[in-house]
């Protein structure tokens, strides 16, 4: 009984030249294979409690829809509500150059959507009015989530209109701003997309922000901007809706007033003080000083 | 009326003094309100979306149990088997001095367990045969999963006389040519325990590895090792680097059997 024959037998024979002890070994491999079977039946269970959990999305992500689009119309009718939610997102509104907040002006809403069974990928669609950048009015970002693990990432190309779209150049221009300003424009995320698989954990941070972050909740964004400005408030909601509303009016305003690139505006509302419009530092009681004319 | 008395006034007037465009802003309150509403019926939807989620999740955890449970019999008939699994995790054996290894060689098995509810937390516990380390059979470490962070517990490990000095004890045995040994001892992975909630996202990566790979297949690591080298570990004589003589596994599969001469 050459050991290393036995050995390279057959399924039941191992290390023989340690101890000779086939009996054992025998009963090694049976062992083995028995447990070969239960991580078989592990799977099987793991896969089957997956499947239920991507039921539970589904149907979940069914409900959420009309409410979505319920908060859509309601959103209609609160303009510059997005910009505003960008804004003041923290994270979000460090990746906005001064020119991308003229574009965000014209910014009518925004979608996340998931595929219908949610497990396939997304899509982020931005919808724009019609503006002197560029040409498309939707600006679509999606993530396919294909069988080998890798995620396919496609993007809207967008069309930019002559002149438009030269982002490092207008950043530095208004290097002077004291506005918080990205050096890259946050378009070229749409620029970002990956025909191969090279990599298999893309790790798109913004959309994650936008997916997980503003779409399911962009109203407490909307508000913070109120919040941190009068950091000292600590009324009620009234005054919160008061606050938000001095901001919302403010970039409002602006807005319709922002025919030049006054963008020294936007940093006076984000400025230090904050004072111009917010007087609401004084406000802390909520009962003002009433009309007394 | 005093621009800034309008504006103090009361929810819906503002900015009297840039357009006096009250009415908008009441009808803009609205609509603020009615956006509130929808947020919270979207985190109700949200809410019972987990809940749904957290229960299926427990469910498969009952049903999980006893094929684990049925697993651990079948691997007590498998000697040294989480001691190999372990060395053989890419990530895990890079974590073990030379001391390490004598001391997982009484390893009897590896337990993890989920809180019944599964949000709560989990426990990782160790198994060890008696050994000339420490007095203890038992080493766990638990995570719990409270709203303000994570607490970690563990056991605080009764070493015997003389051990558990890992820095000591693994530079003496800097000879070994085995490639995976870590400079500083596996087991003060038992030391690192917050008691307090400072960090929210304490990342236990050992917890992890051992939680969501090892666990759940040990046997995919198992059987690599065993087509890589000798179950030995710190023997040096078996390290042999052909491994040809036990590995034979990938052989096996064409059934080559010569049967007994």
């Amino acid at each position: 009984m050459g050991s290393d024959k036995g050995k390279k037998q057959k399924l039941g024979e191992v290390k023989e030249e340690n101890n000779g002890t086939e009996h054992i070994d025998g009963e090694l491999v049976l062992s083995v294979e028995k447990l070969q079977e239960i991580q078989d039946e592990l799977e099987k269970i793991n896969e089957e409690a997956s499947e239920k959990v991507l039921e539970v999305e589904q149907k979940y992500n069914e409900l959420r829809k009309p409410v979505y689009d319920k908060r859509n119309d309601v959103i209609k009718s609160i303009p510059d509500f997005w910009l505003t939610a960008f804004l003041s997102h923290p994270a979000f509104s460090e990746l906005l150059t001064e020119e991308d907040q003229k574009i965000f002006r014209y910014l009518s809403s925004l979608e996340v959507e998931d595929s219908k069974d949610v497990k396939s990928g997304y899509t982020i669609t931005f919808n724009f009015n019609p503006n002197p950048f560029f040409e498309d009015t939707k600006l679509t970002k999606t993530f396919t989530f294909l069988e080998e693990g890798t995620t396919k990432i496609t993007a809207t190309s967008i069309k930019w209109k002559a002149g438009m779209g030269i982002s490092n150049t207008v950043a530095e221009e208004k290097k002077g701003n004291k506005r918080s300003h990205a050096e890259e424009s946050f378009f070229t995320w749409f620029s970002d997309s990956q025909q191969k698989d090279d990599v298999d954990e893309i790790h798109d941070e913004i959309a994650d922000l936008i997916k997980d972050d503003i779409w399911p909740n962009p109203l407490t964004y909307f508000f913070d901007e109120a919040d941190e400005e009068d950091s000292d408030m600590d009324g009620g909601d009234e005054f919160w809706f008061f606050s938000a509303f001095i901001l919302y009016v403010d970039i409002a305003l602006r807005s319709s007033l922002y025919c030049s690139s006054d963008s020294k505006s936007l940093a006076r509302k984000k400025g230090s003080d904050g004072s111009e419009d917010d007087d609401d530092q004084d406000d802390e009681d909520d009962d003002g000083d009433e009309d007394n004319n | 009326m005093g621009a800034d008395k309008g504006k103090k006034q009361k929810v819906g007037e503002v900015e009297e003094e840039n357009n006096g465009a009250e009415q908008i802003d009441g009808e803009l309150v609205l609509s603020i309100e009615k956006l509130q509403e929808i947020q919270d019926e979207l985190e109700k939807i949200n809410e019972e979306a987990s809940e749904k989620v957290l229960e299926v999740e427990q469910k498969y955890n009952e049903i999980r149990k006893p094929v684990y449970d049925k697993r651990n019999d079948i691997i007590k008939s498998i000697p040294d088997f989480w001691l190999t699994a372990f060395f053989s995790h890419p990530a895990l054996s890079e974590l073990l001095t030379d001391e390490d290894q004598k001391i997982f060689k009484y390893l009897s098995s590896l337990e993890v367990e989920d809180f019944k509810d599964v949000k709560s937390g989990y426990s990782i516990t160790f198994n060890f045969s008696p050994n000339p380390y420490f007095e203890d059979t038992k080493l766990t470490k638990t995570f719990t999963f409270l709203d303000e962070g994570t607490k970690i517990t563990a056991t605080s490990i009764k070493w015997k006389e003389g051990m558990g000095i890992p820095n000591g004890v693994a530079e003496q045995t800097k000879g070994n040519k085995r490639p995976h040994h870590a400079e500083e001892s596996f087991f003060t992975w038992f030391n690192d325990t917050q008691h307090k909630e400072d960090i929210d996202e304490i990342h236990d990566e050992v917890a992890e590895i051992i939680k969501d790979d090892l666990w759940s297949n040990p046997l995919t690591y198992f059987n690599n090792e065993a087509d890589e080298e000798d179950f030995e570990i710190d023997d040096d004589e078996d390290k042999a680097s052909d491994g040809s003589e036990d590995d034979e596994e990938e052989e096996e599969e064409e059934e080559e059997g010569d049967g007994d001469e």
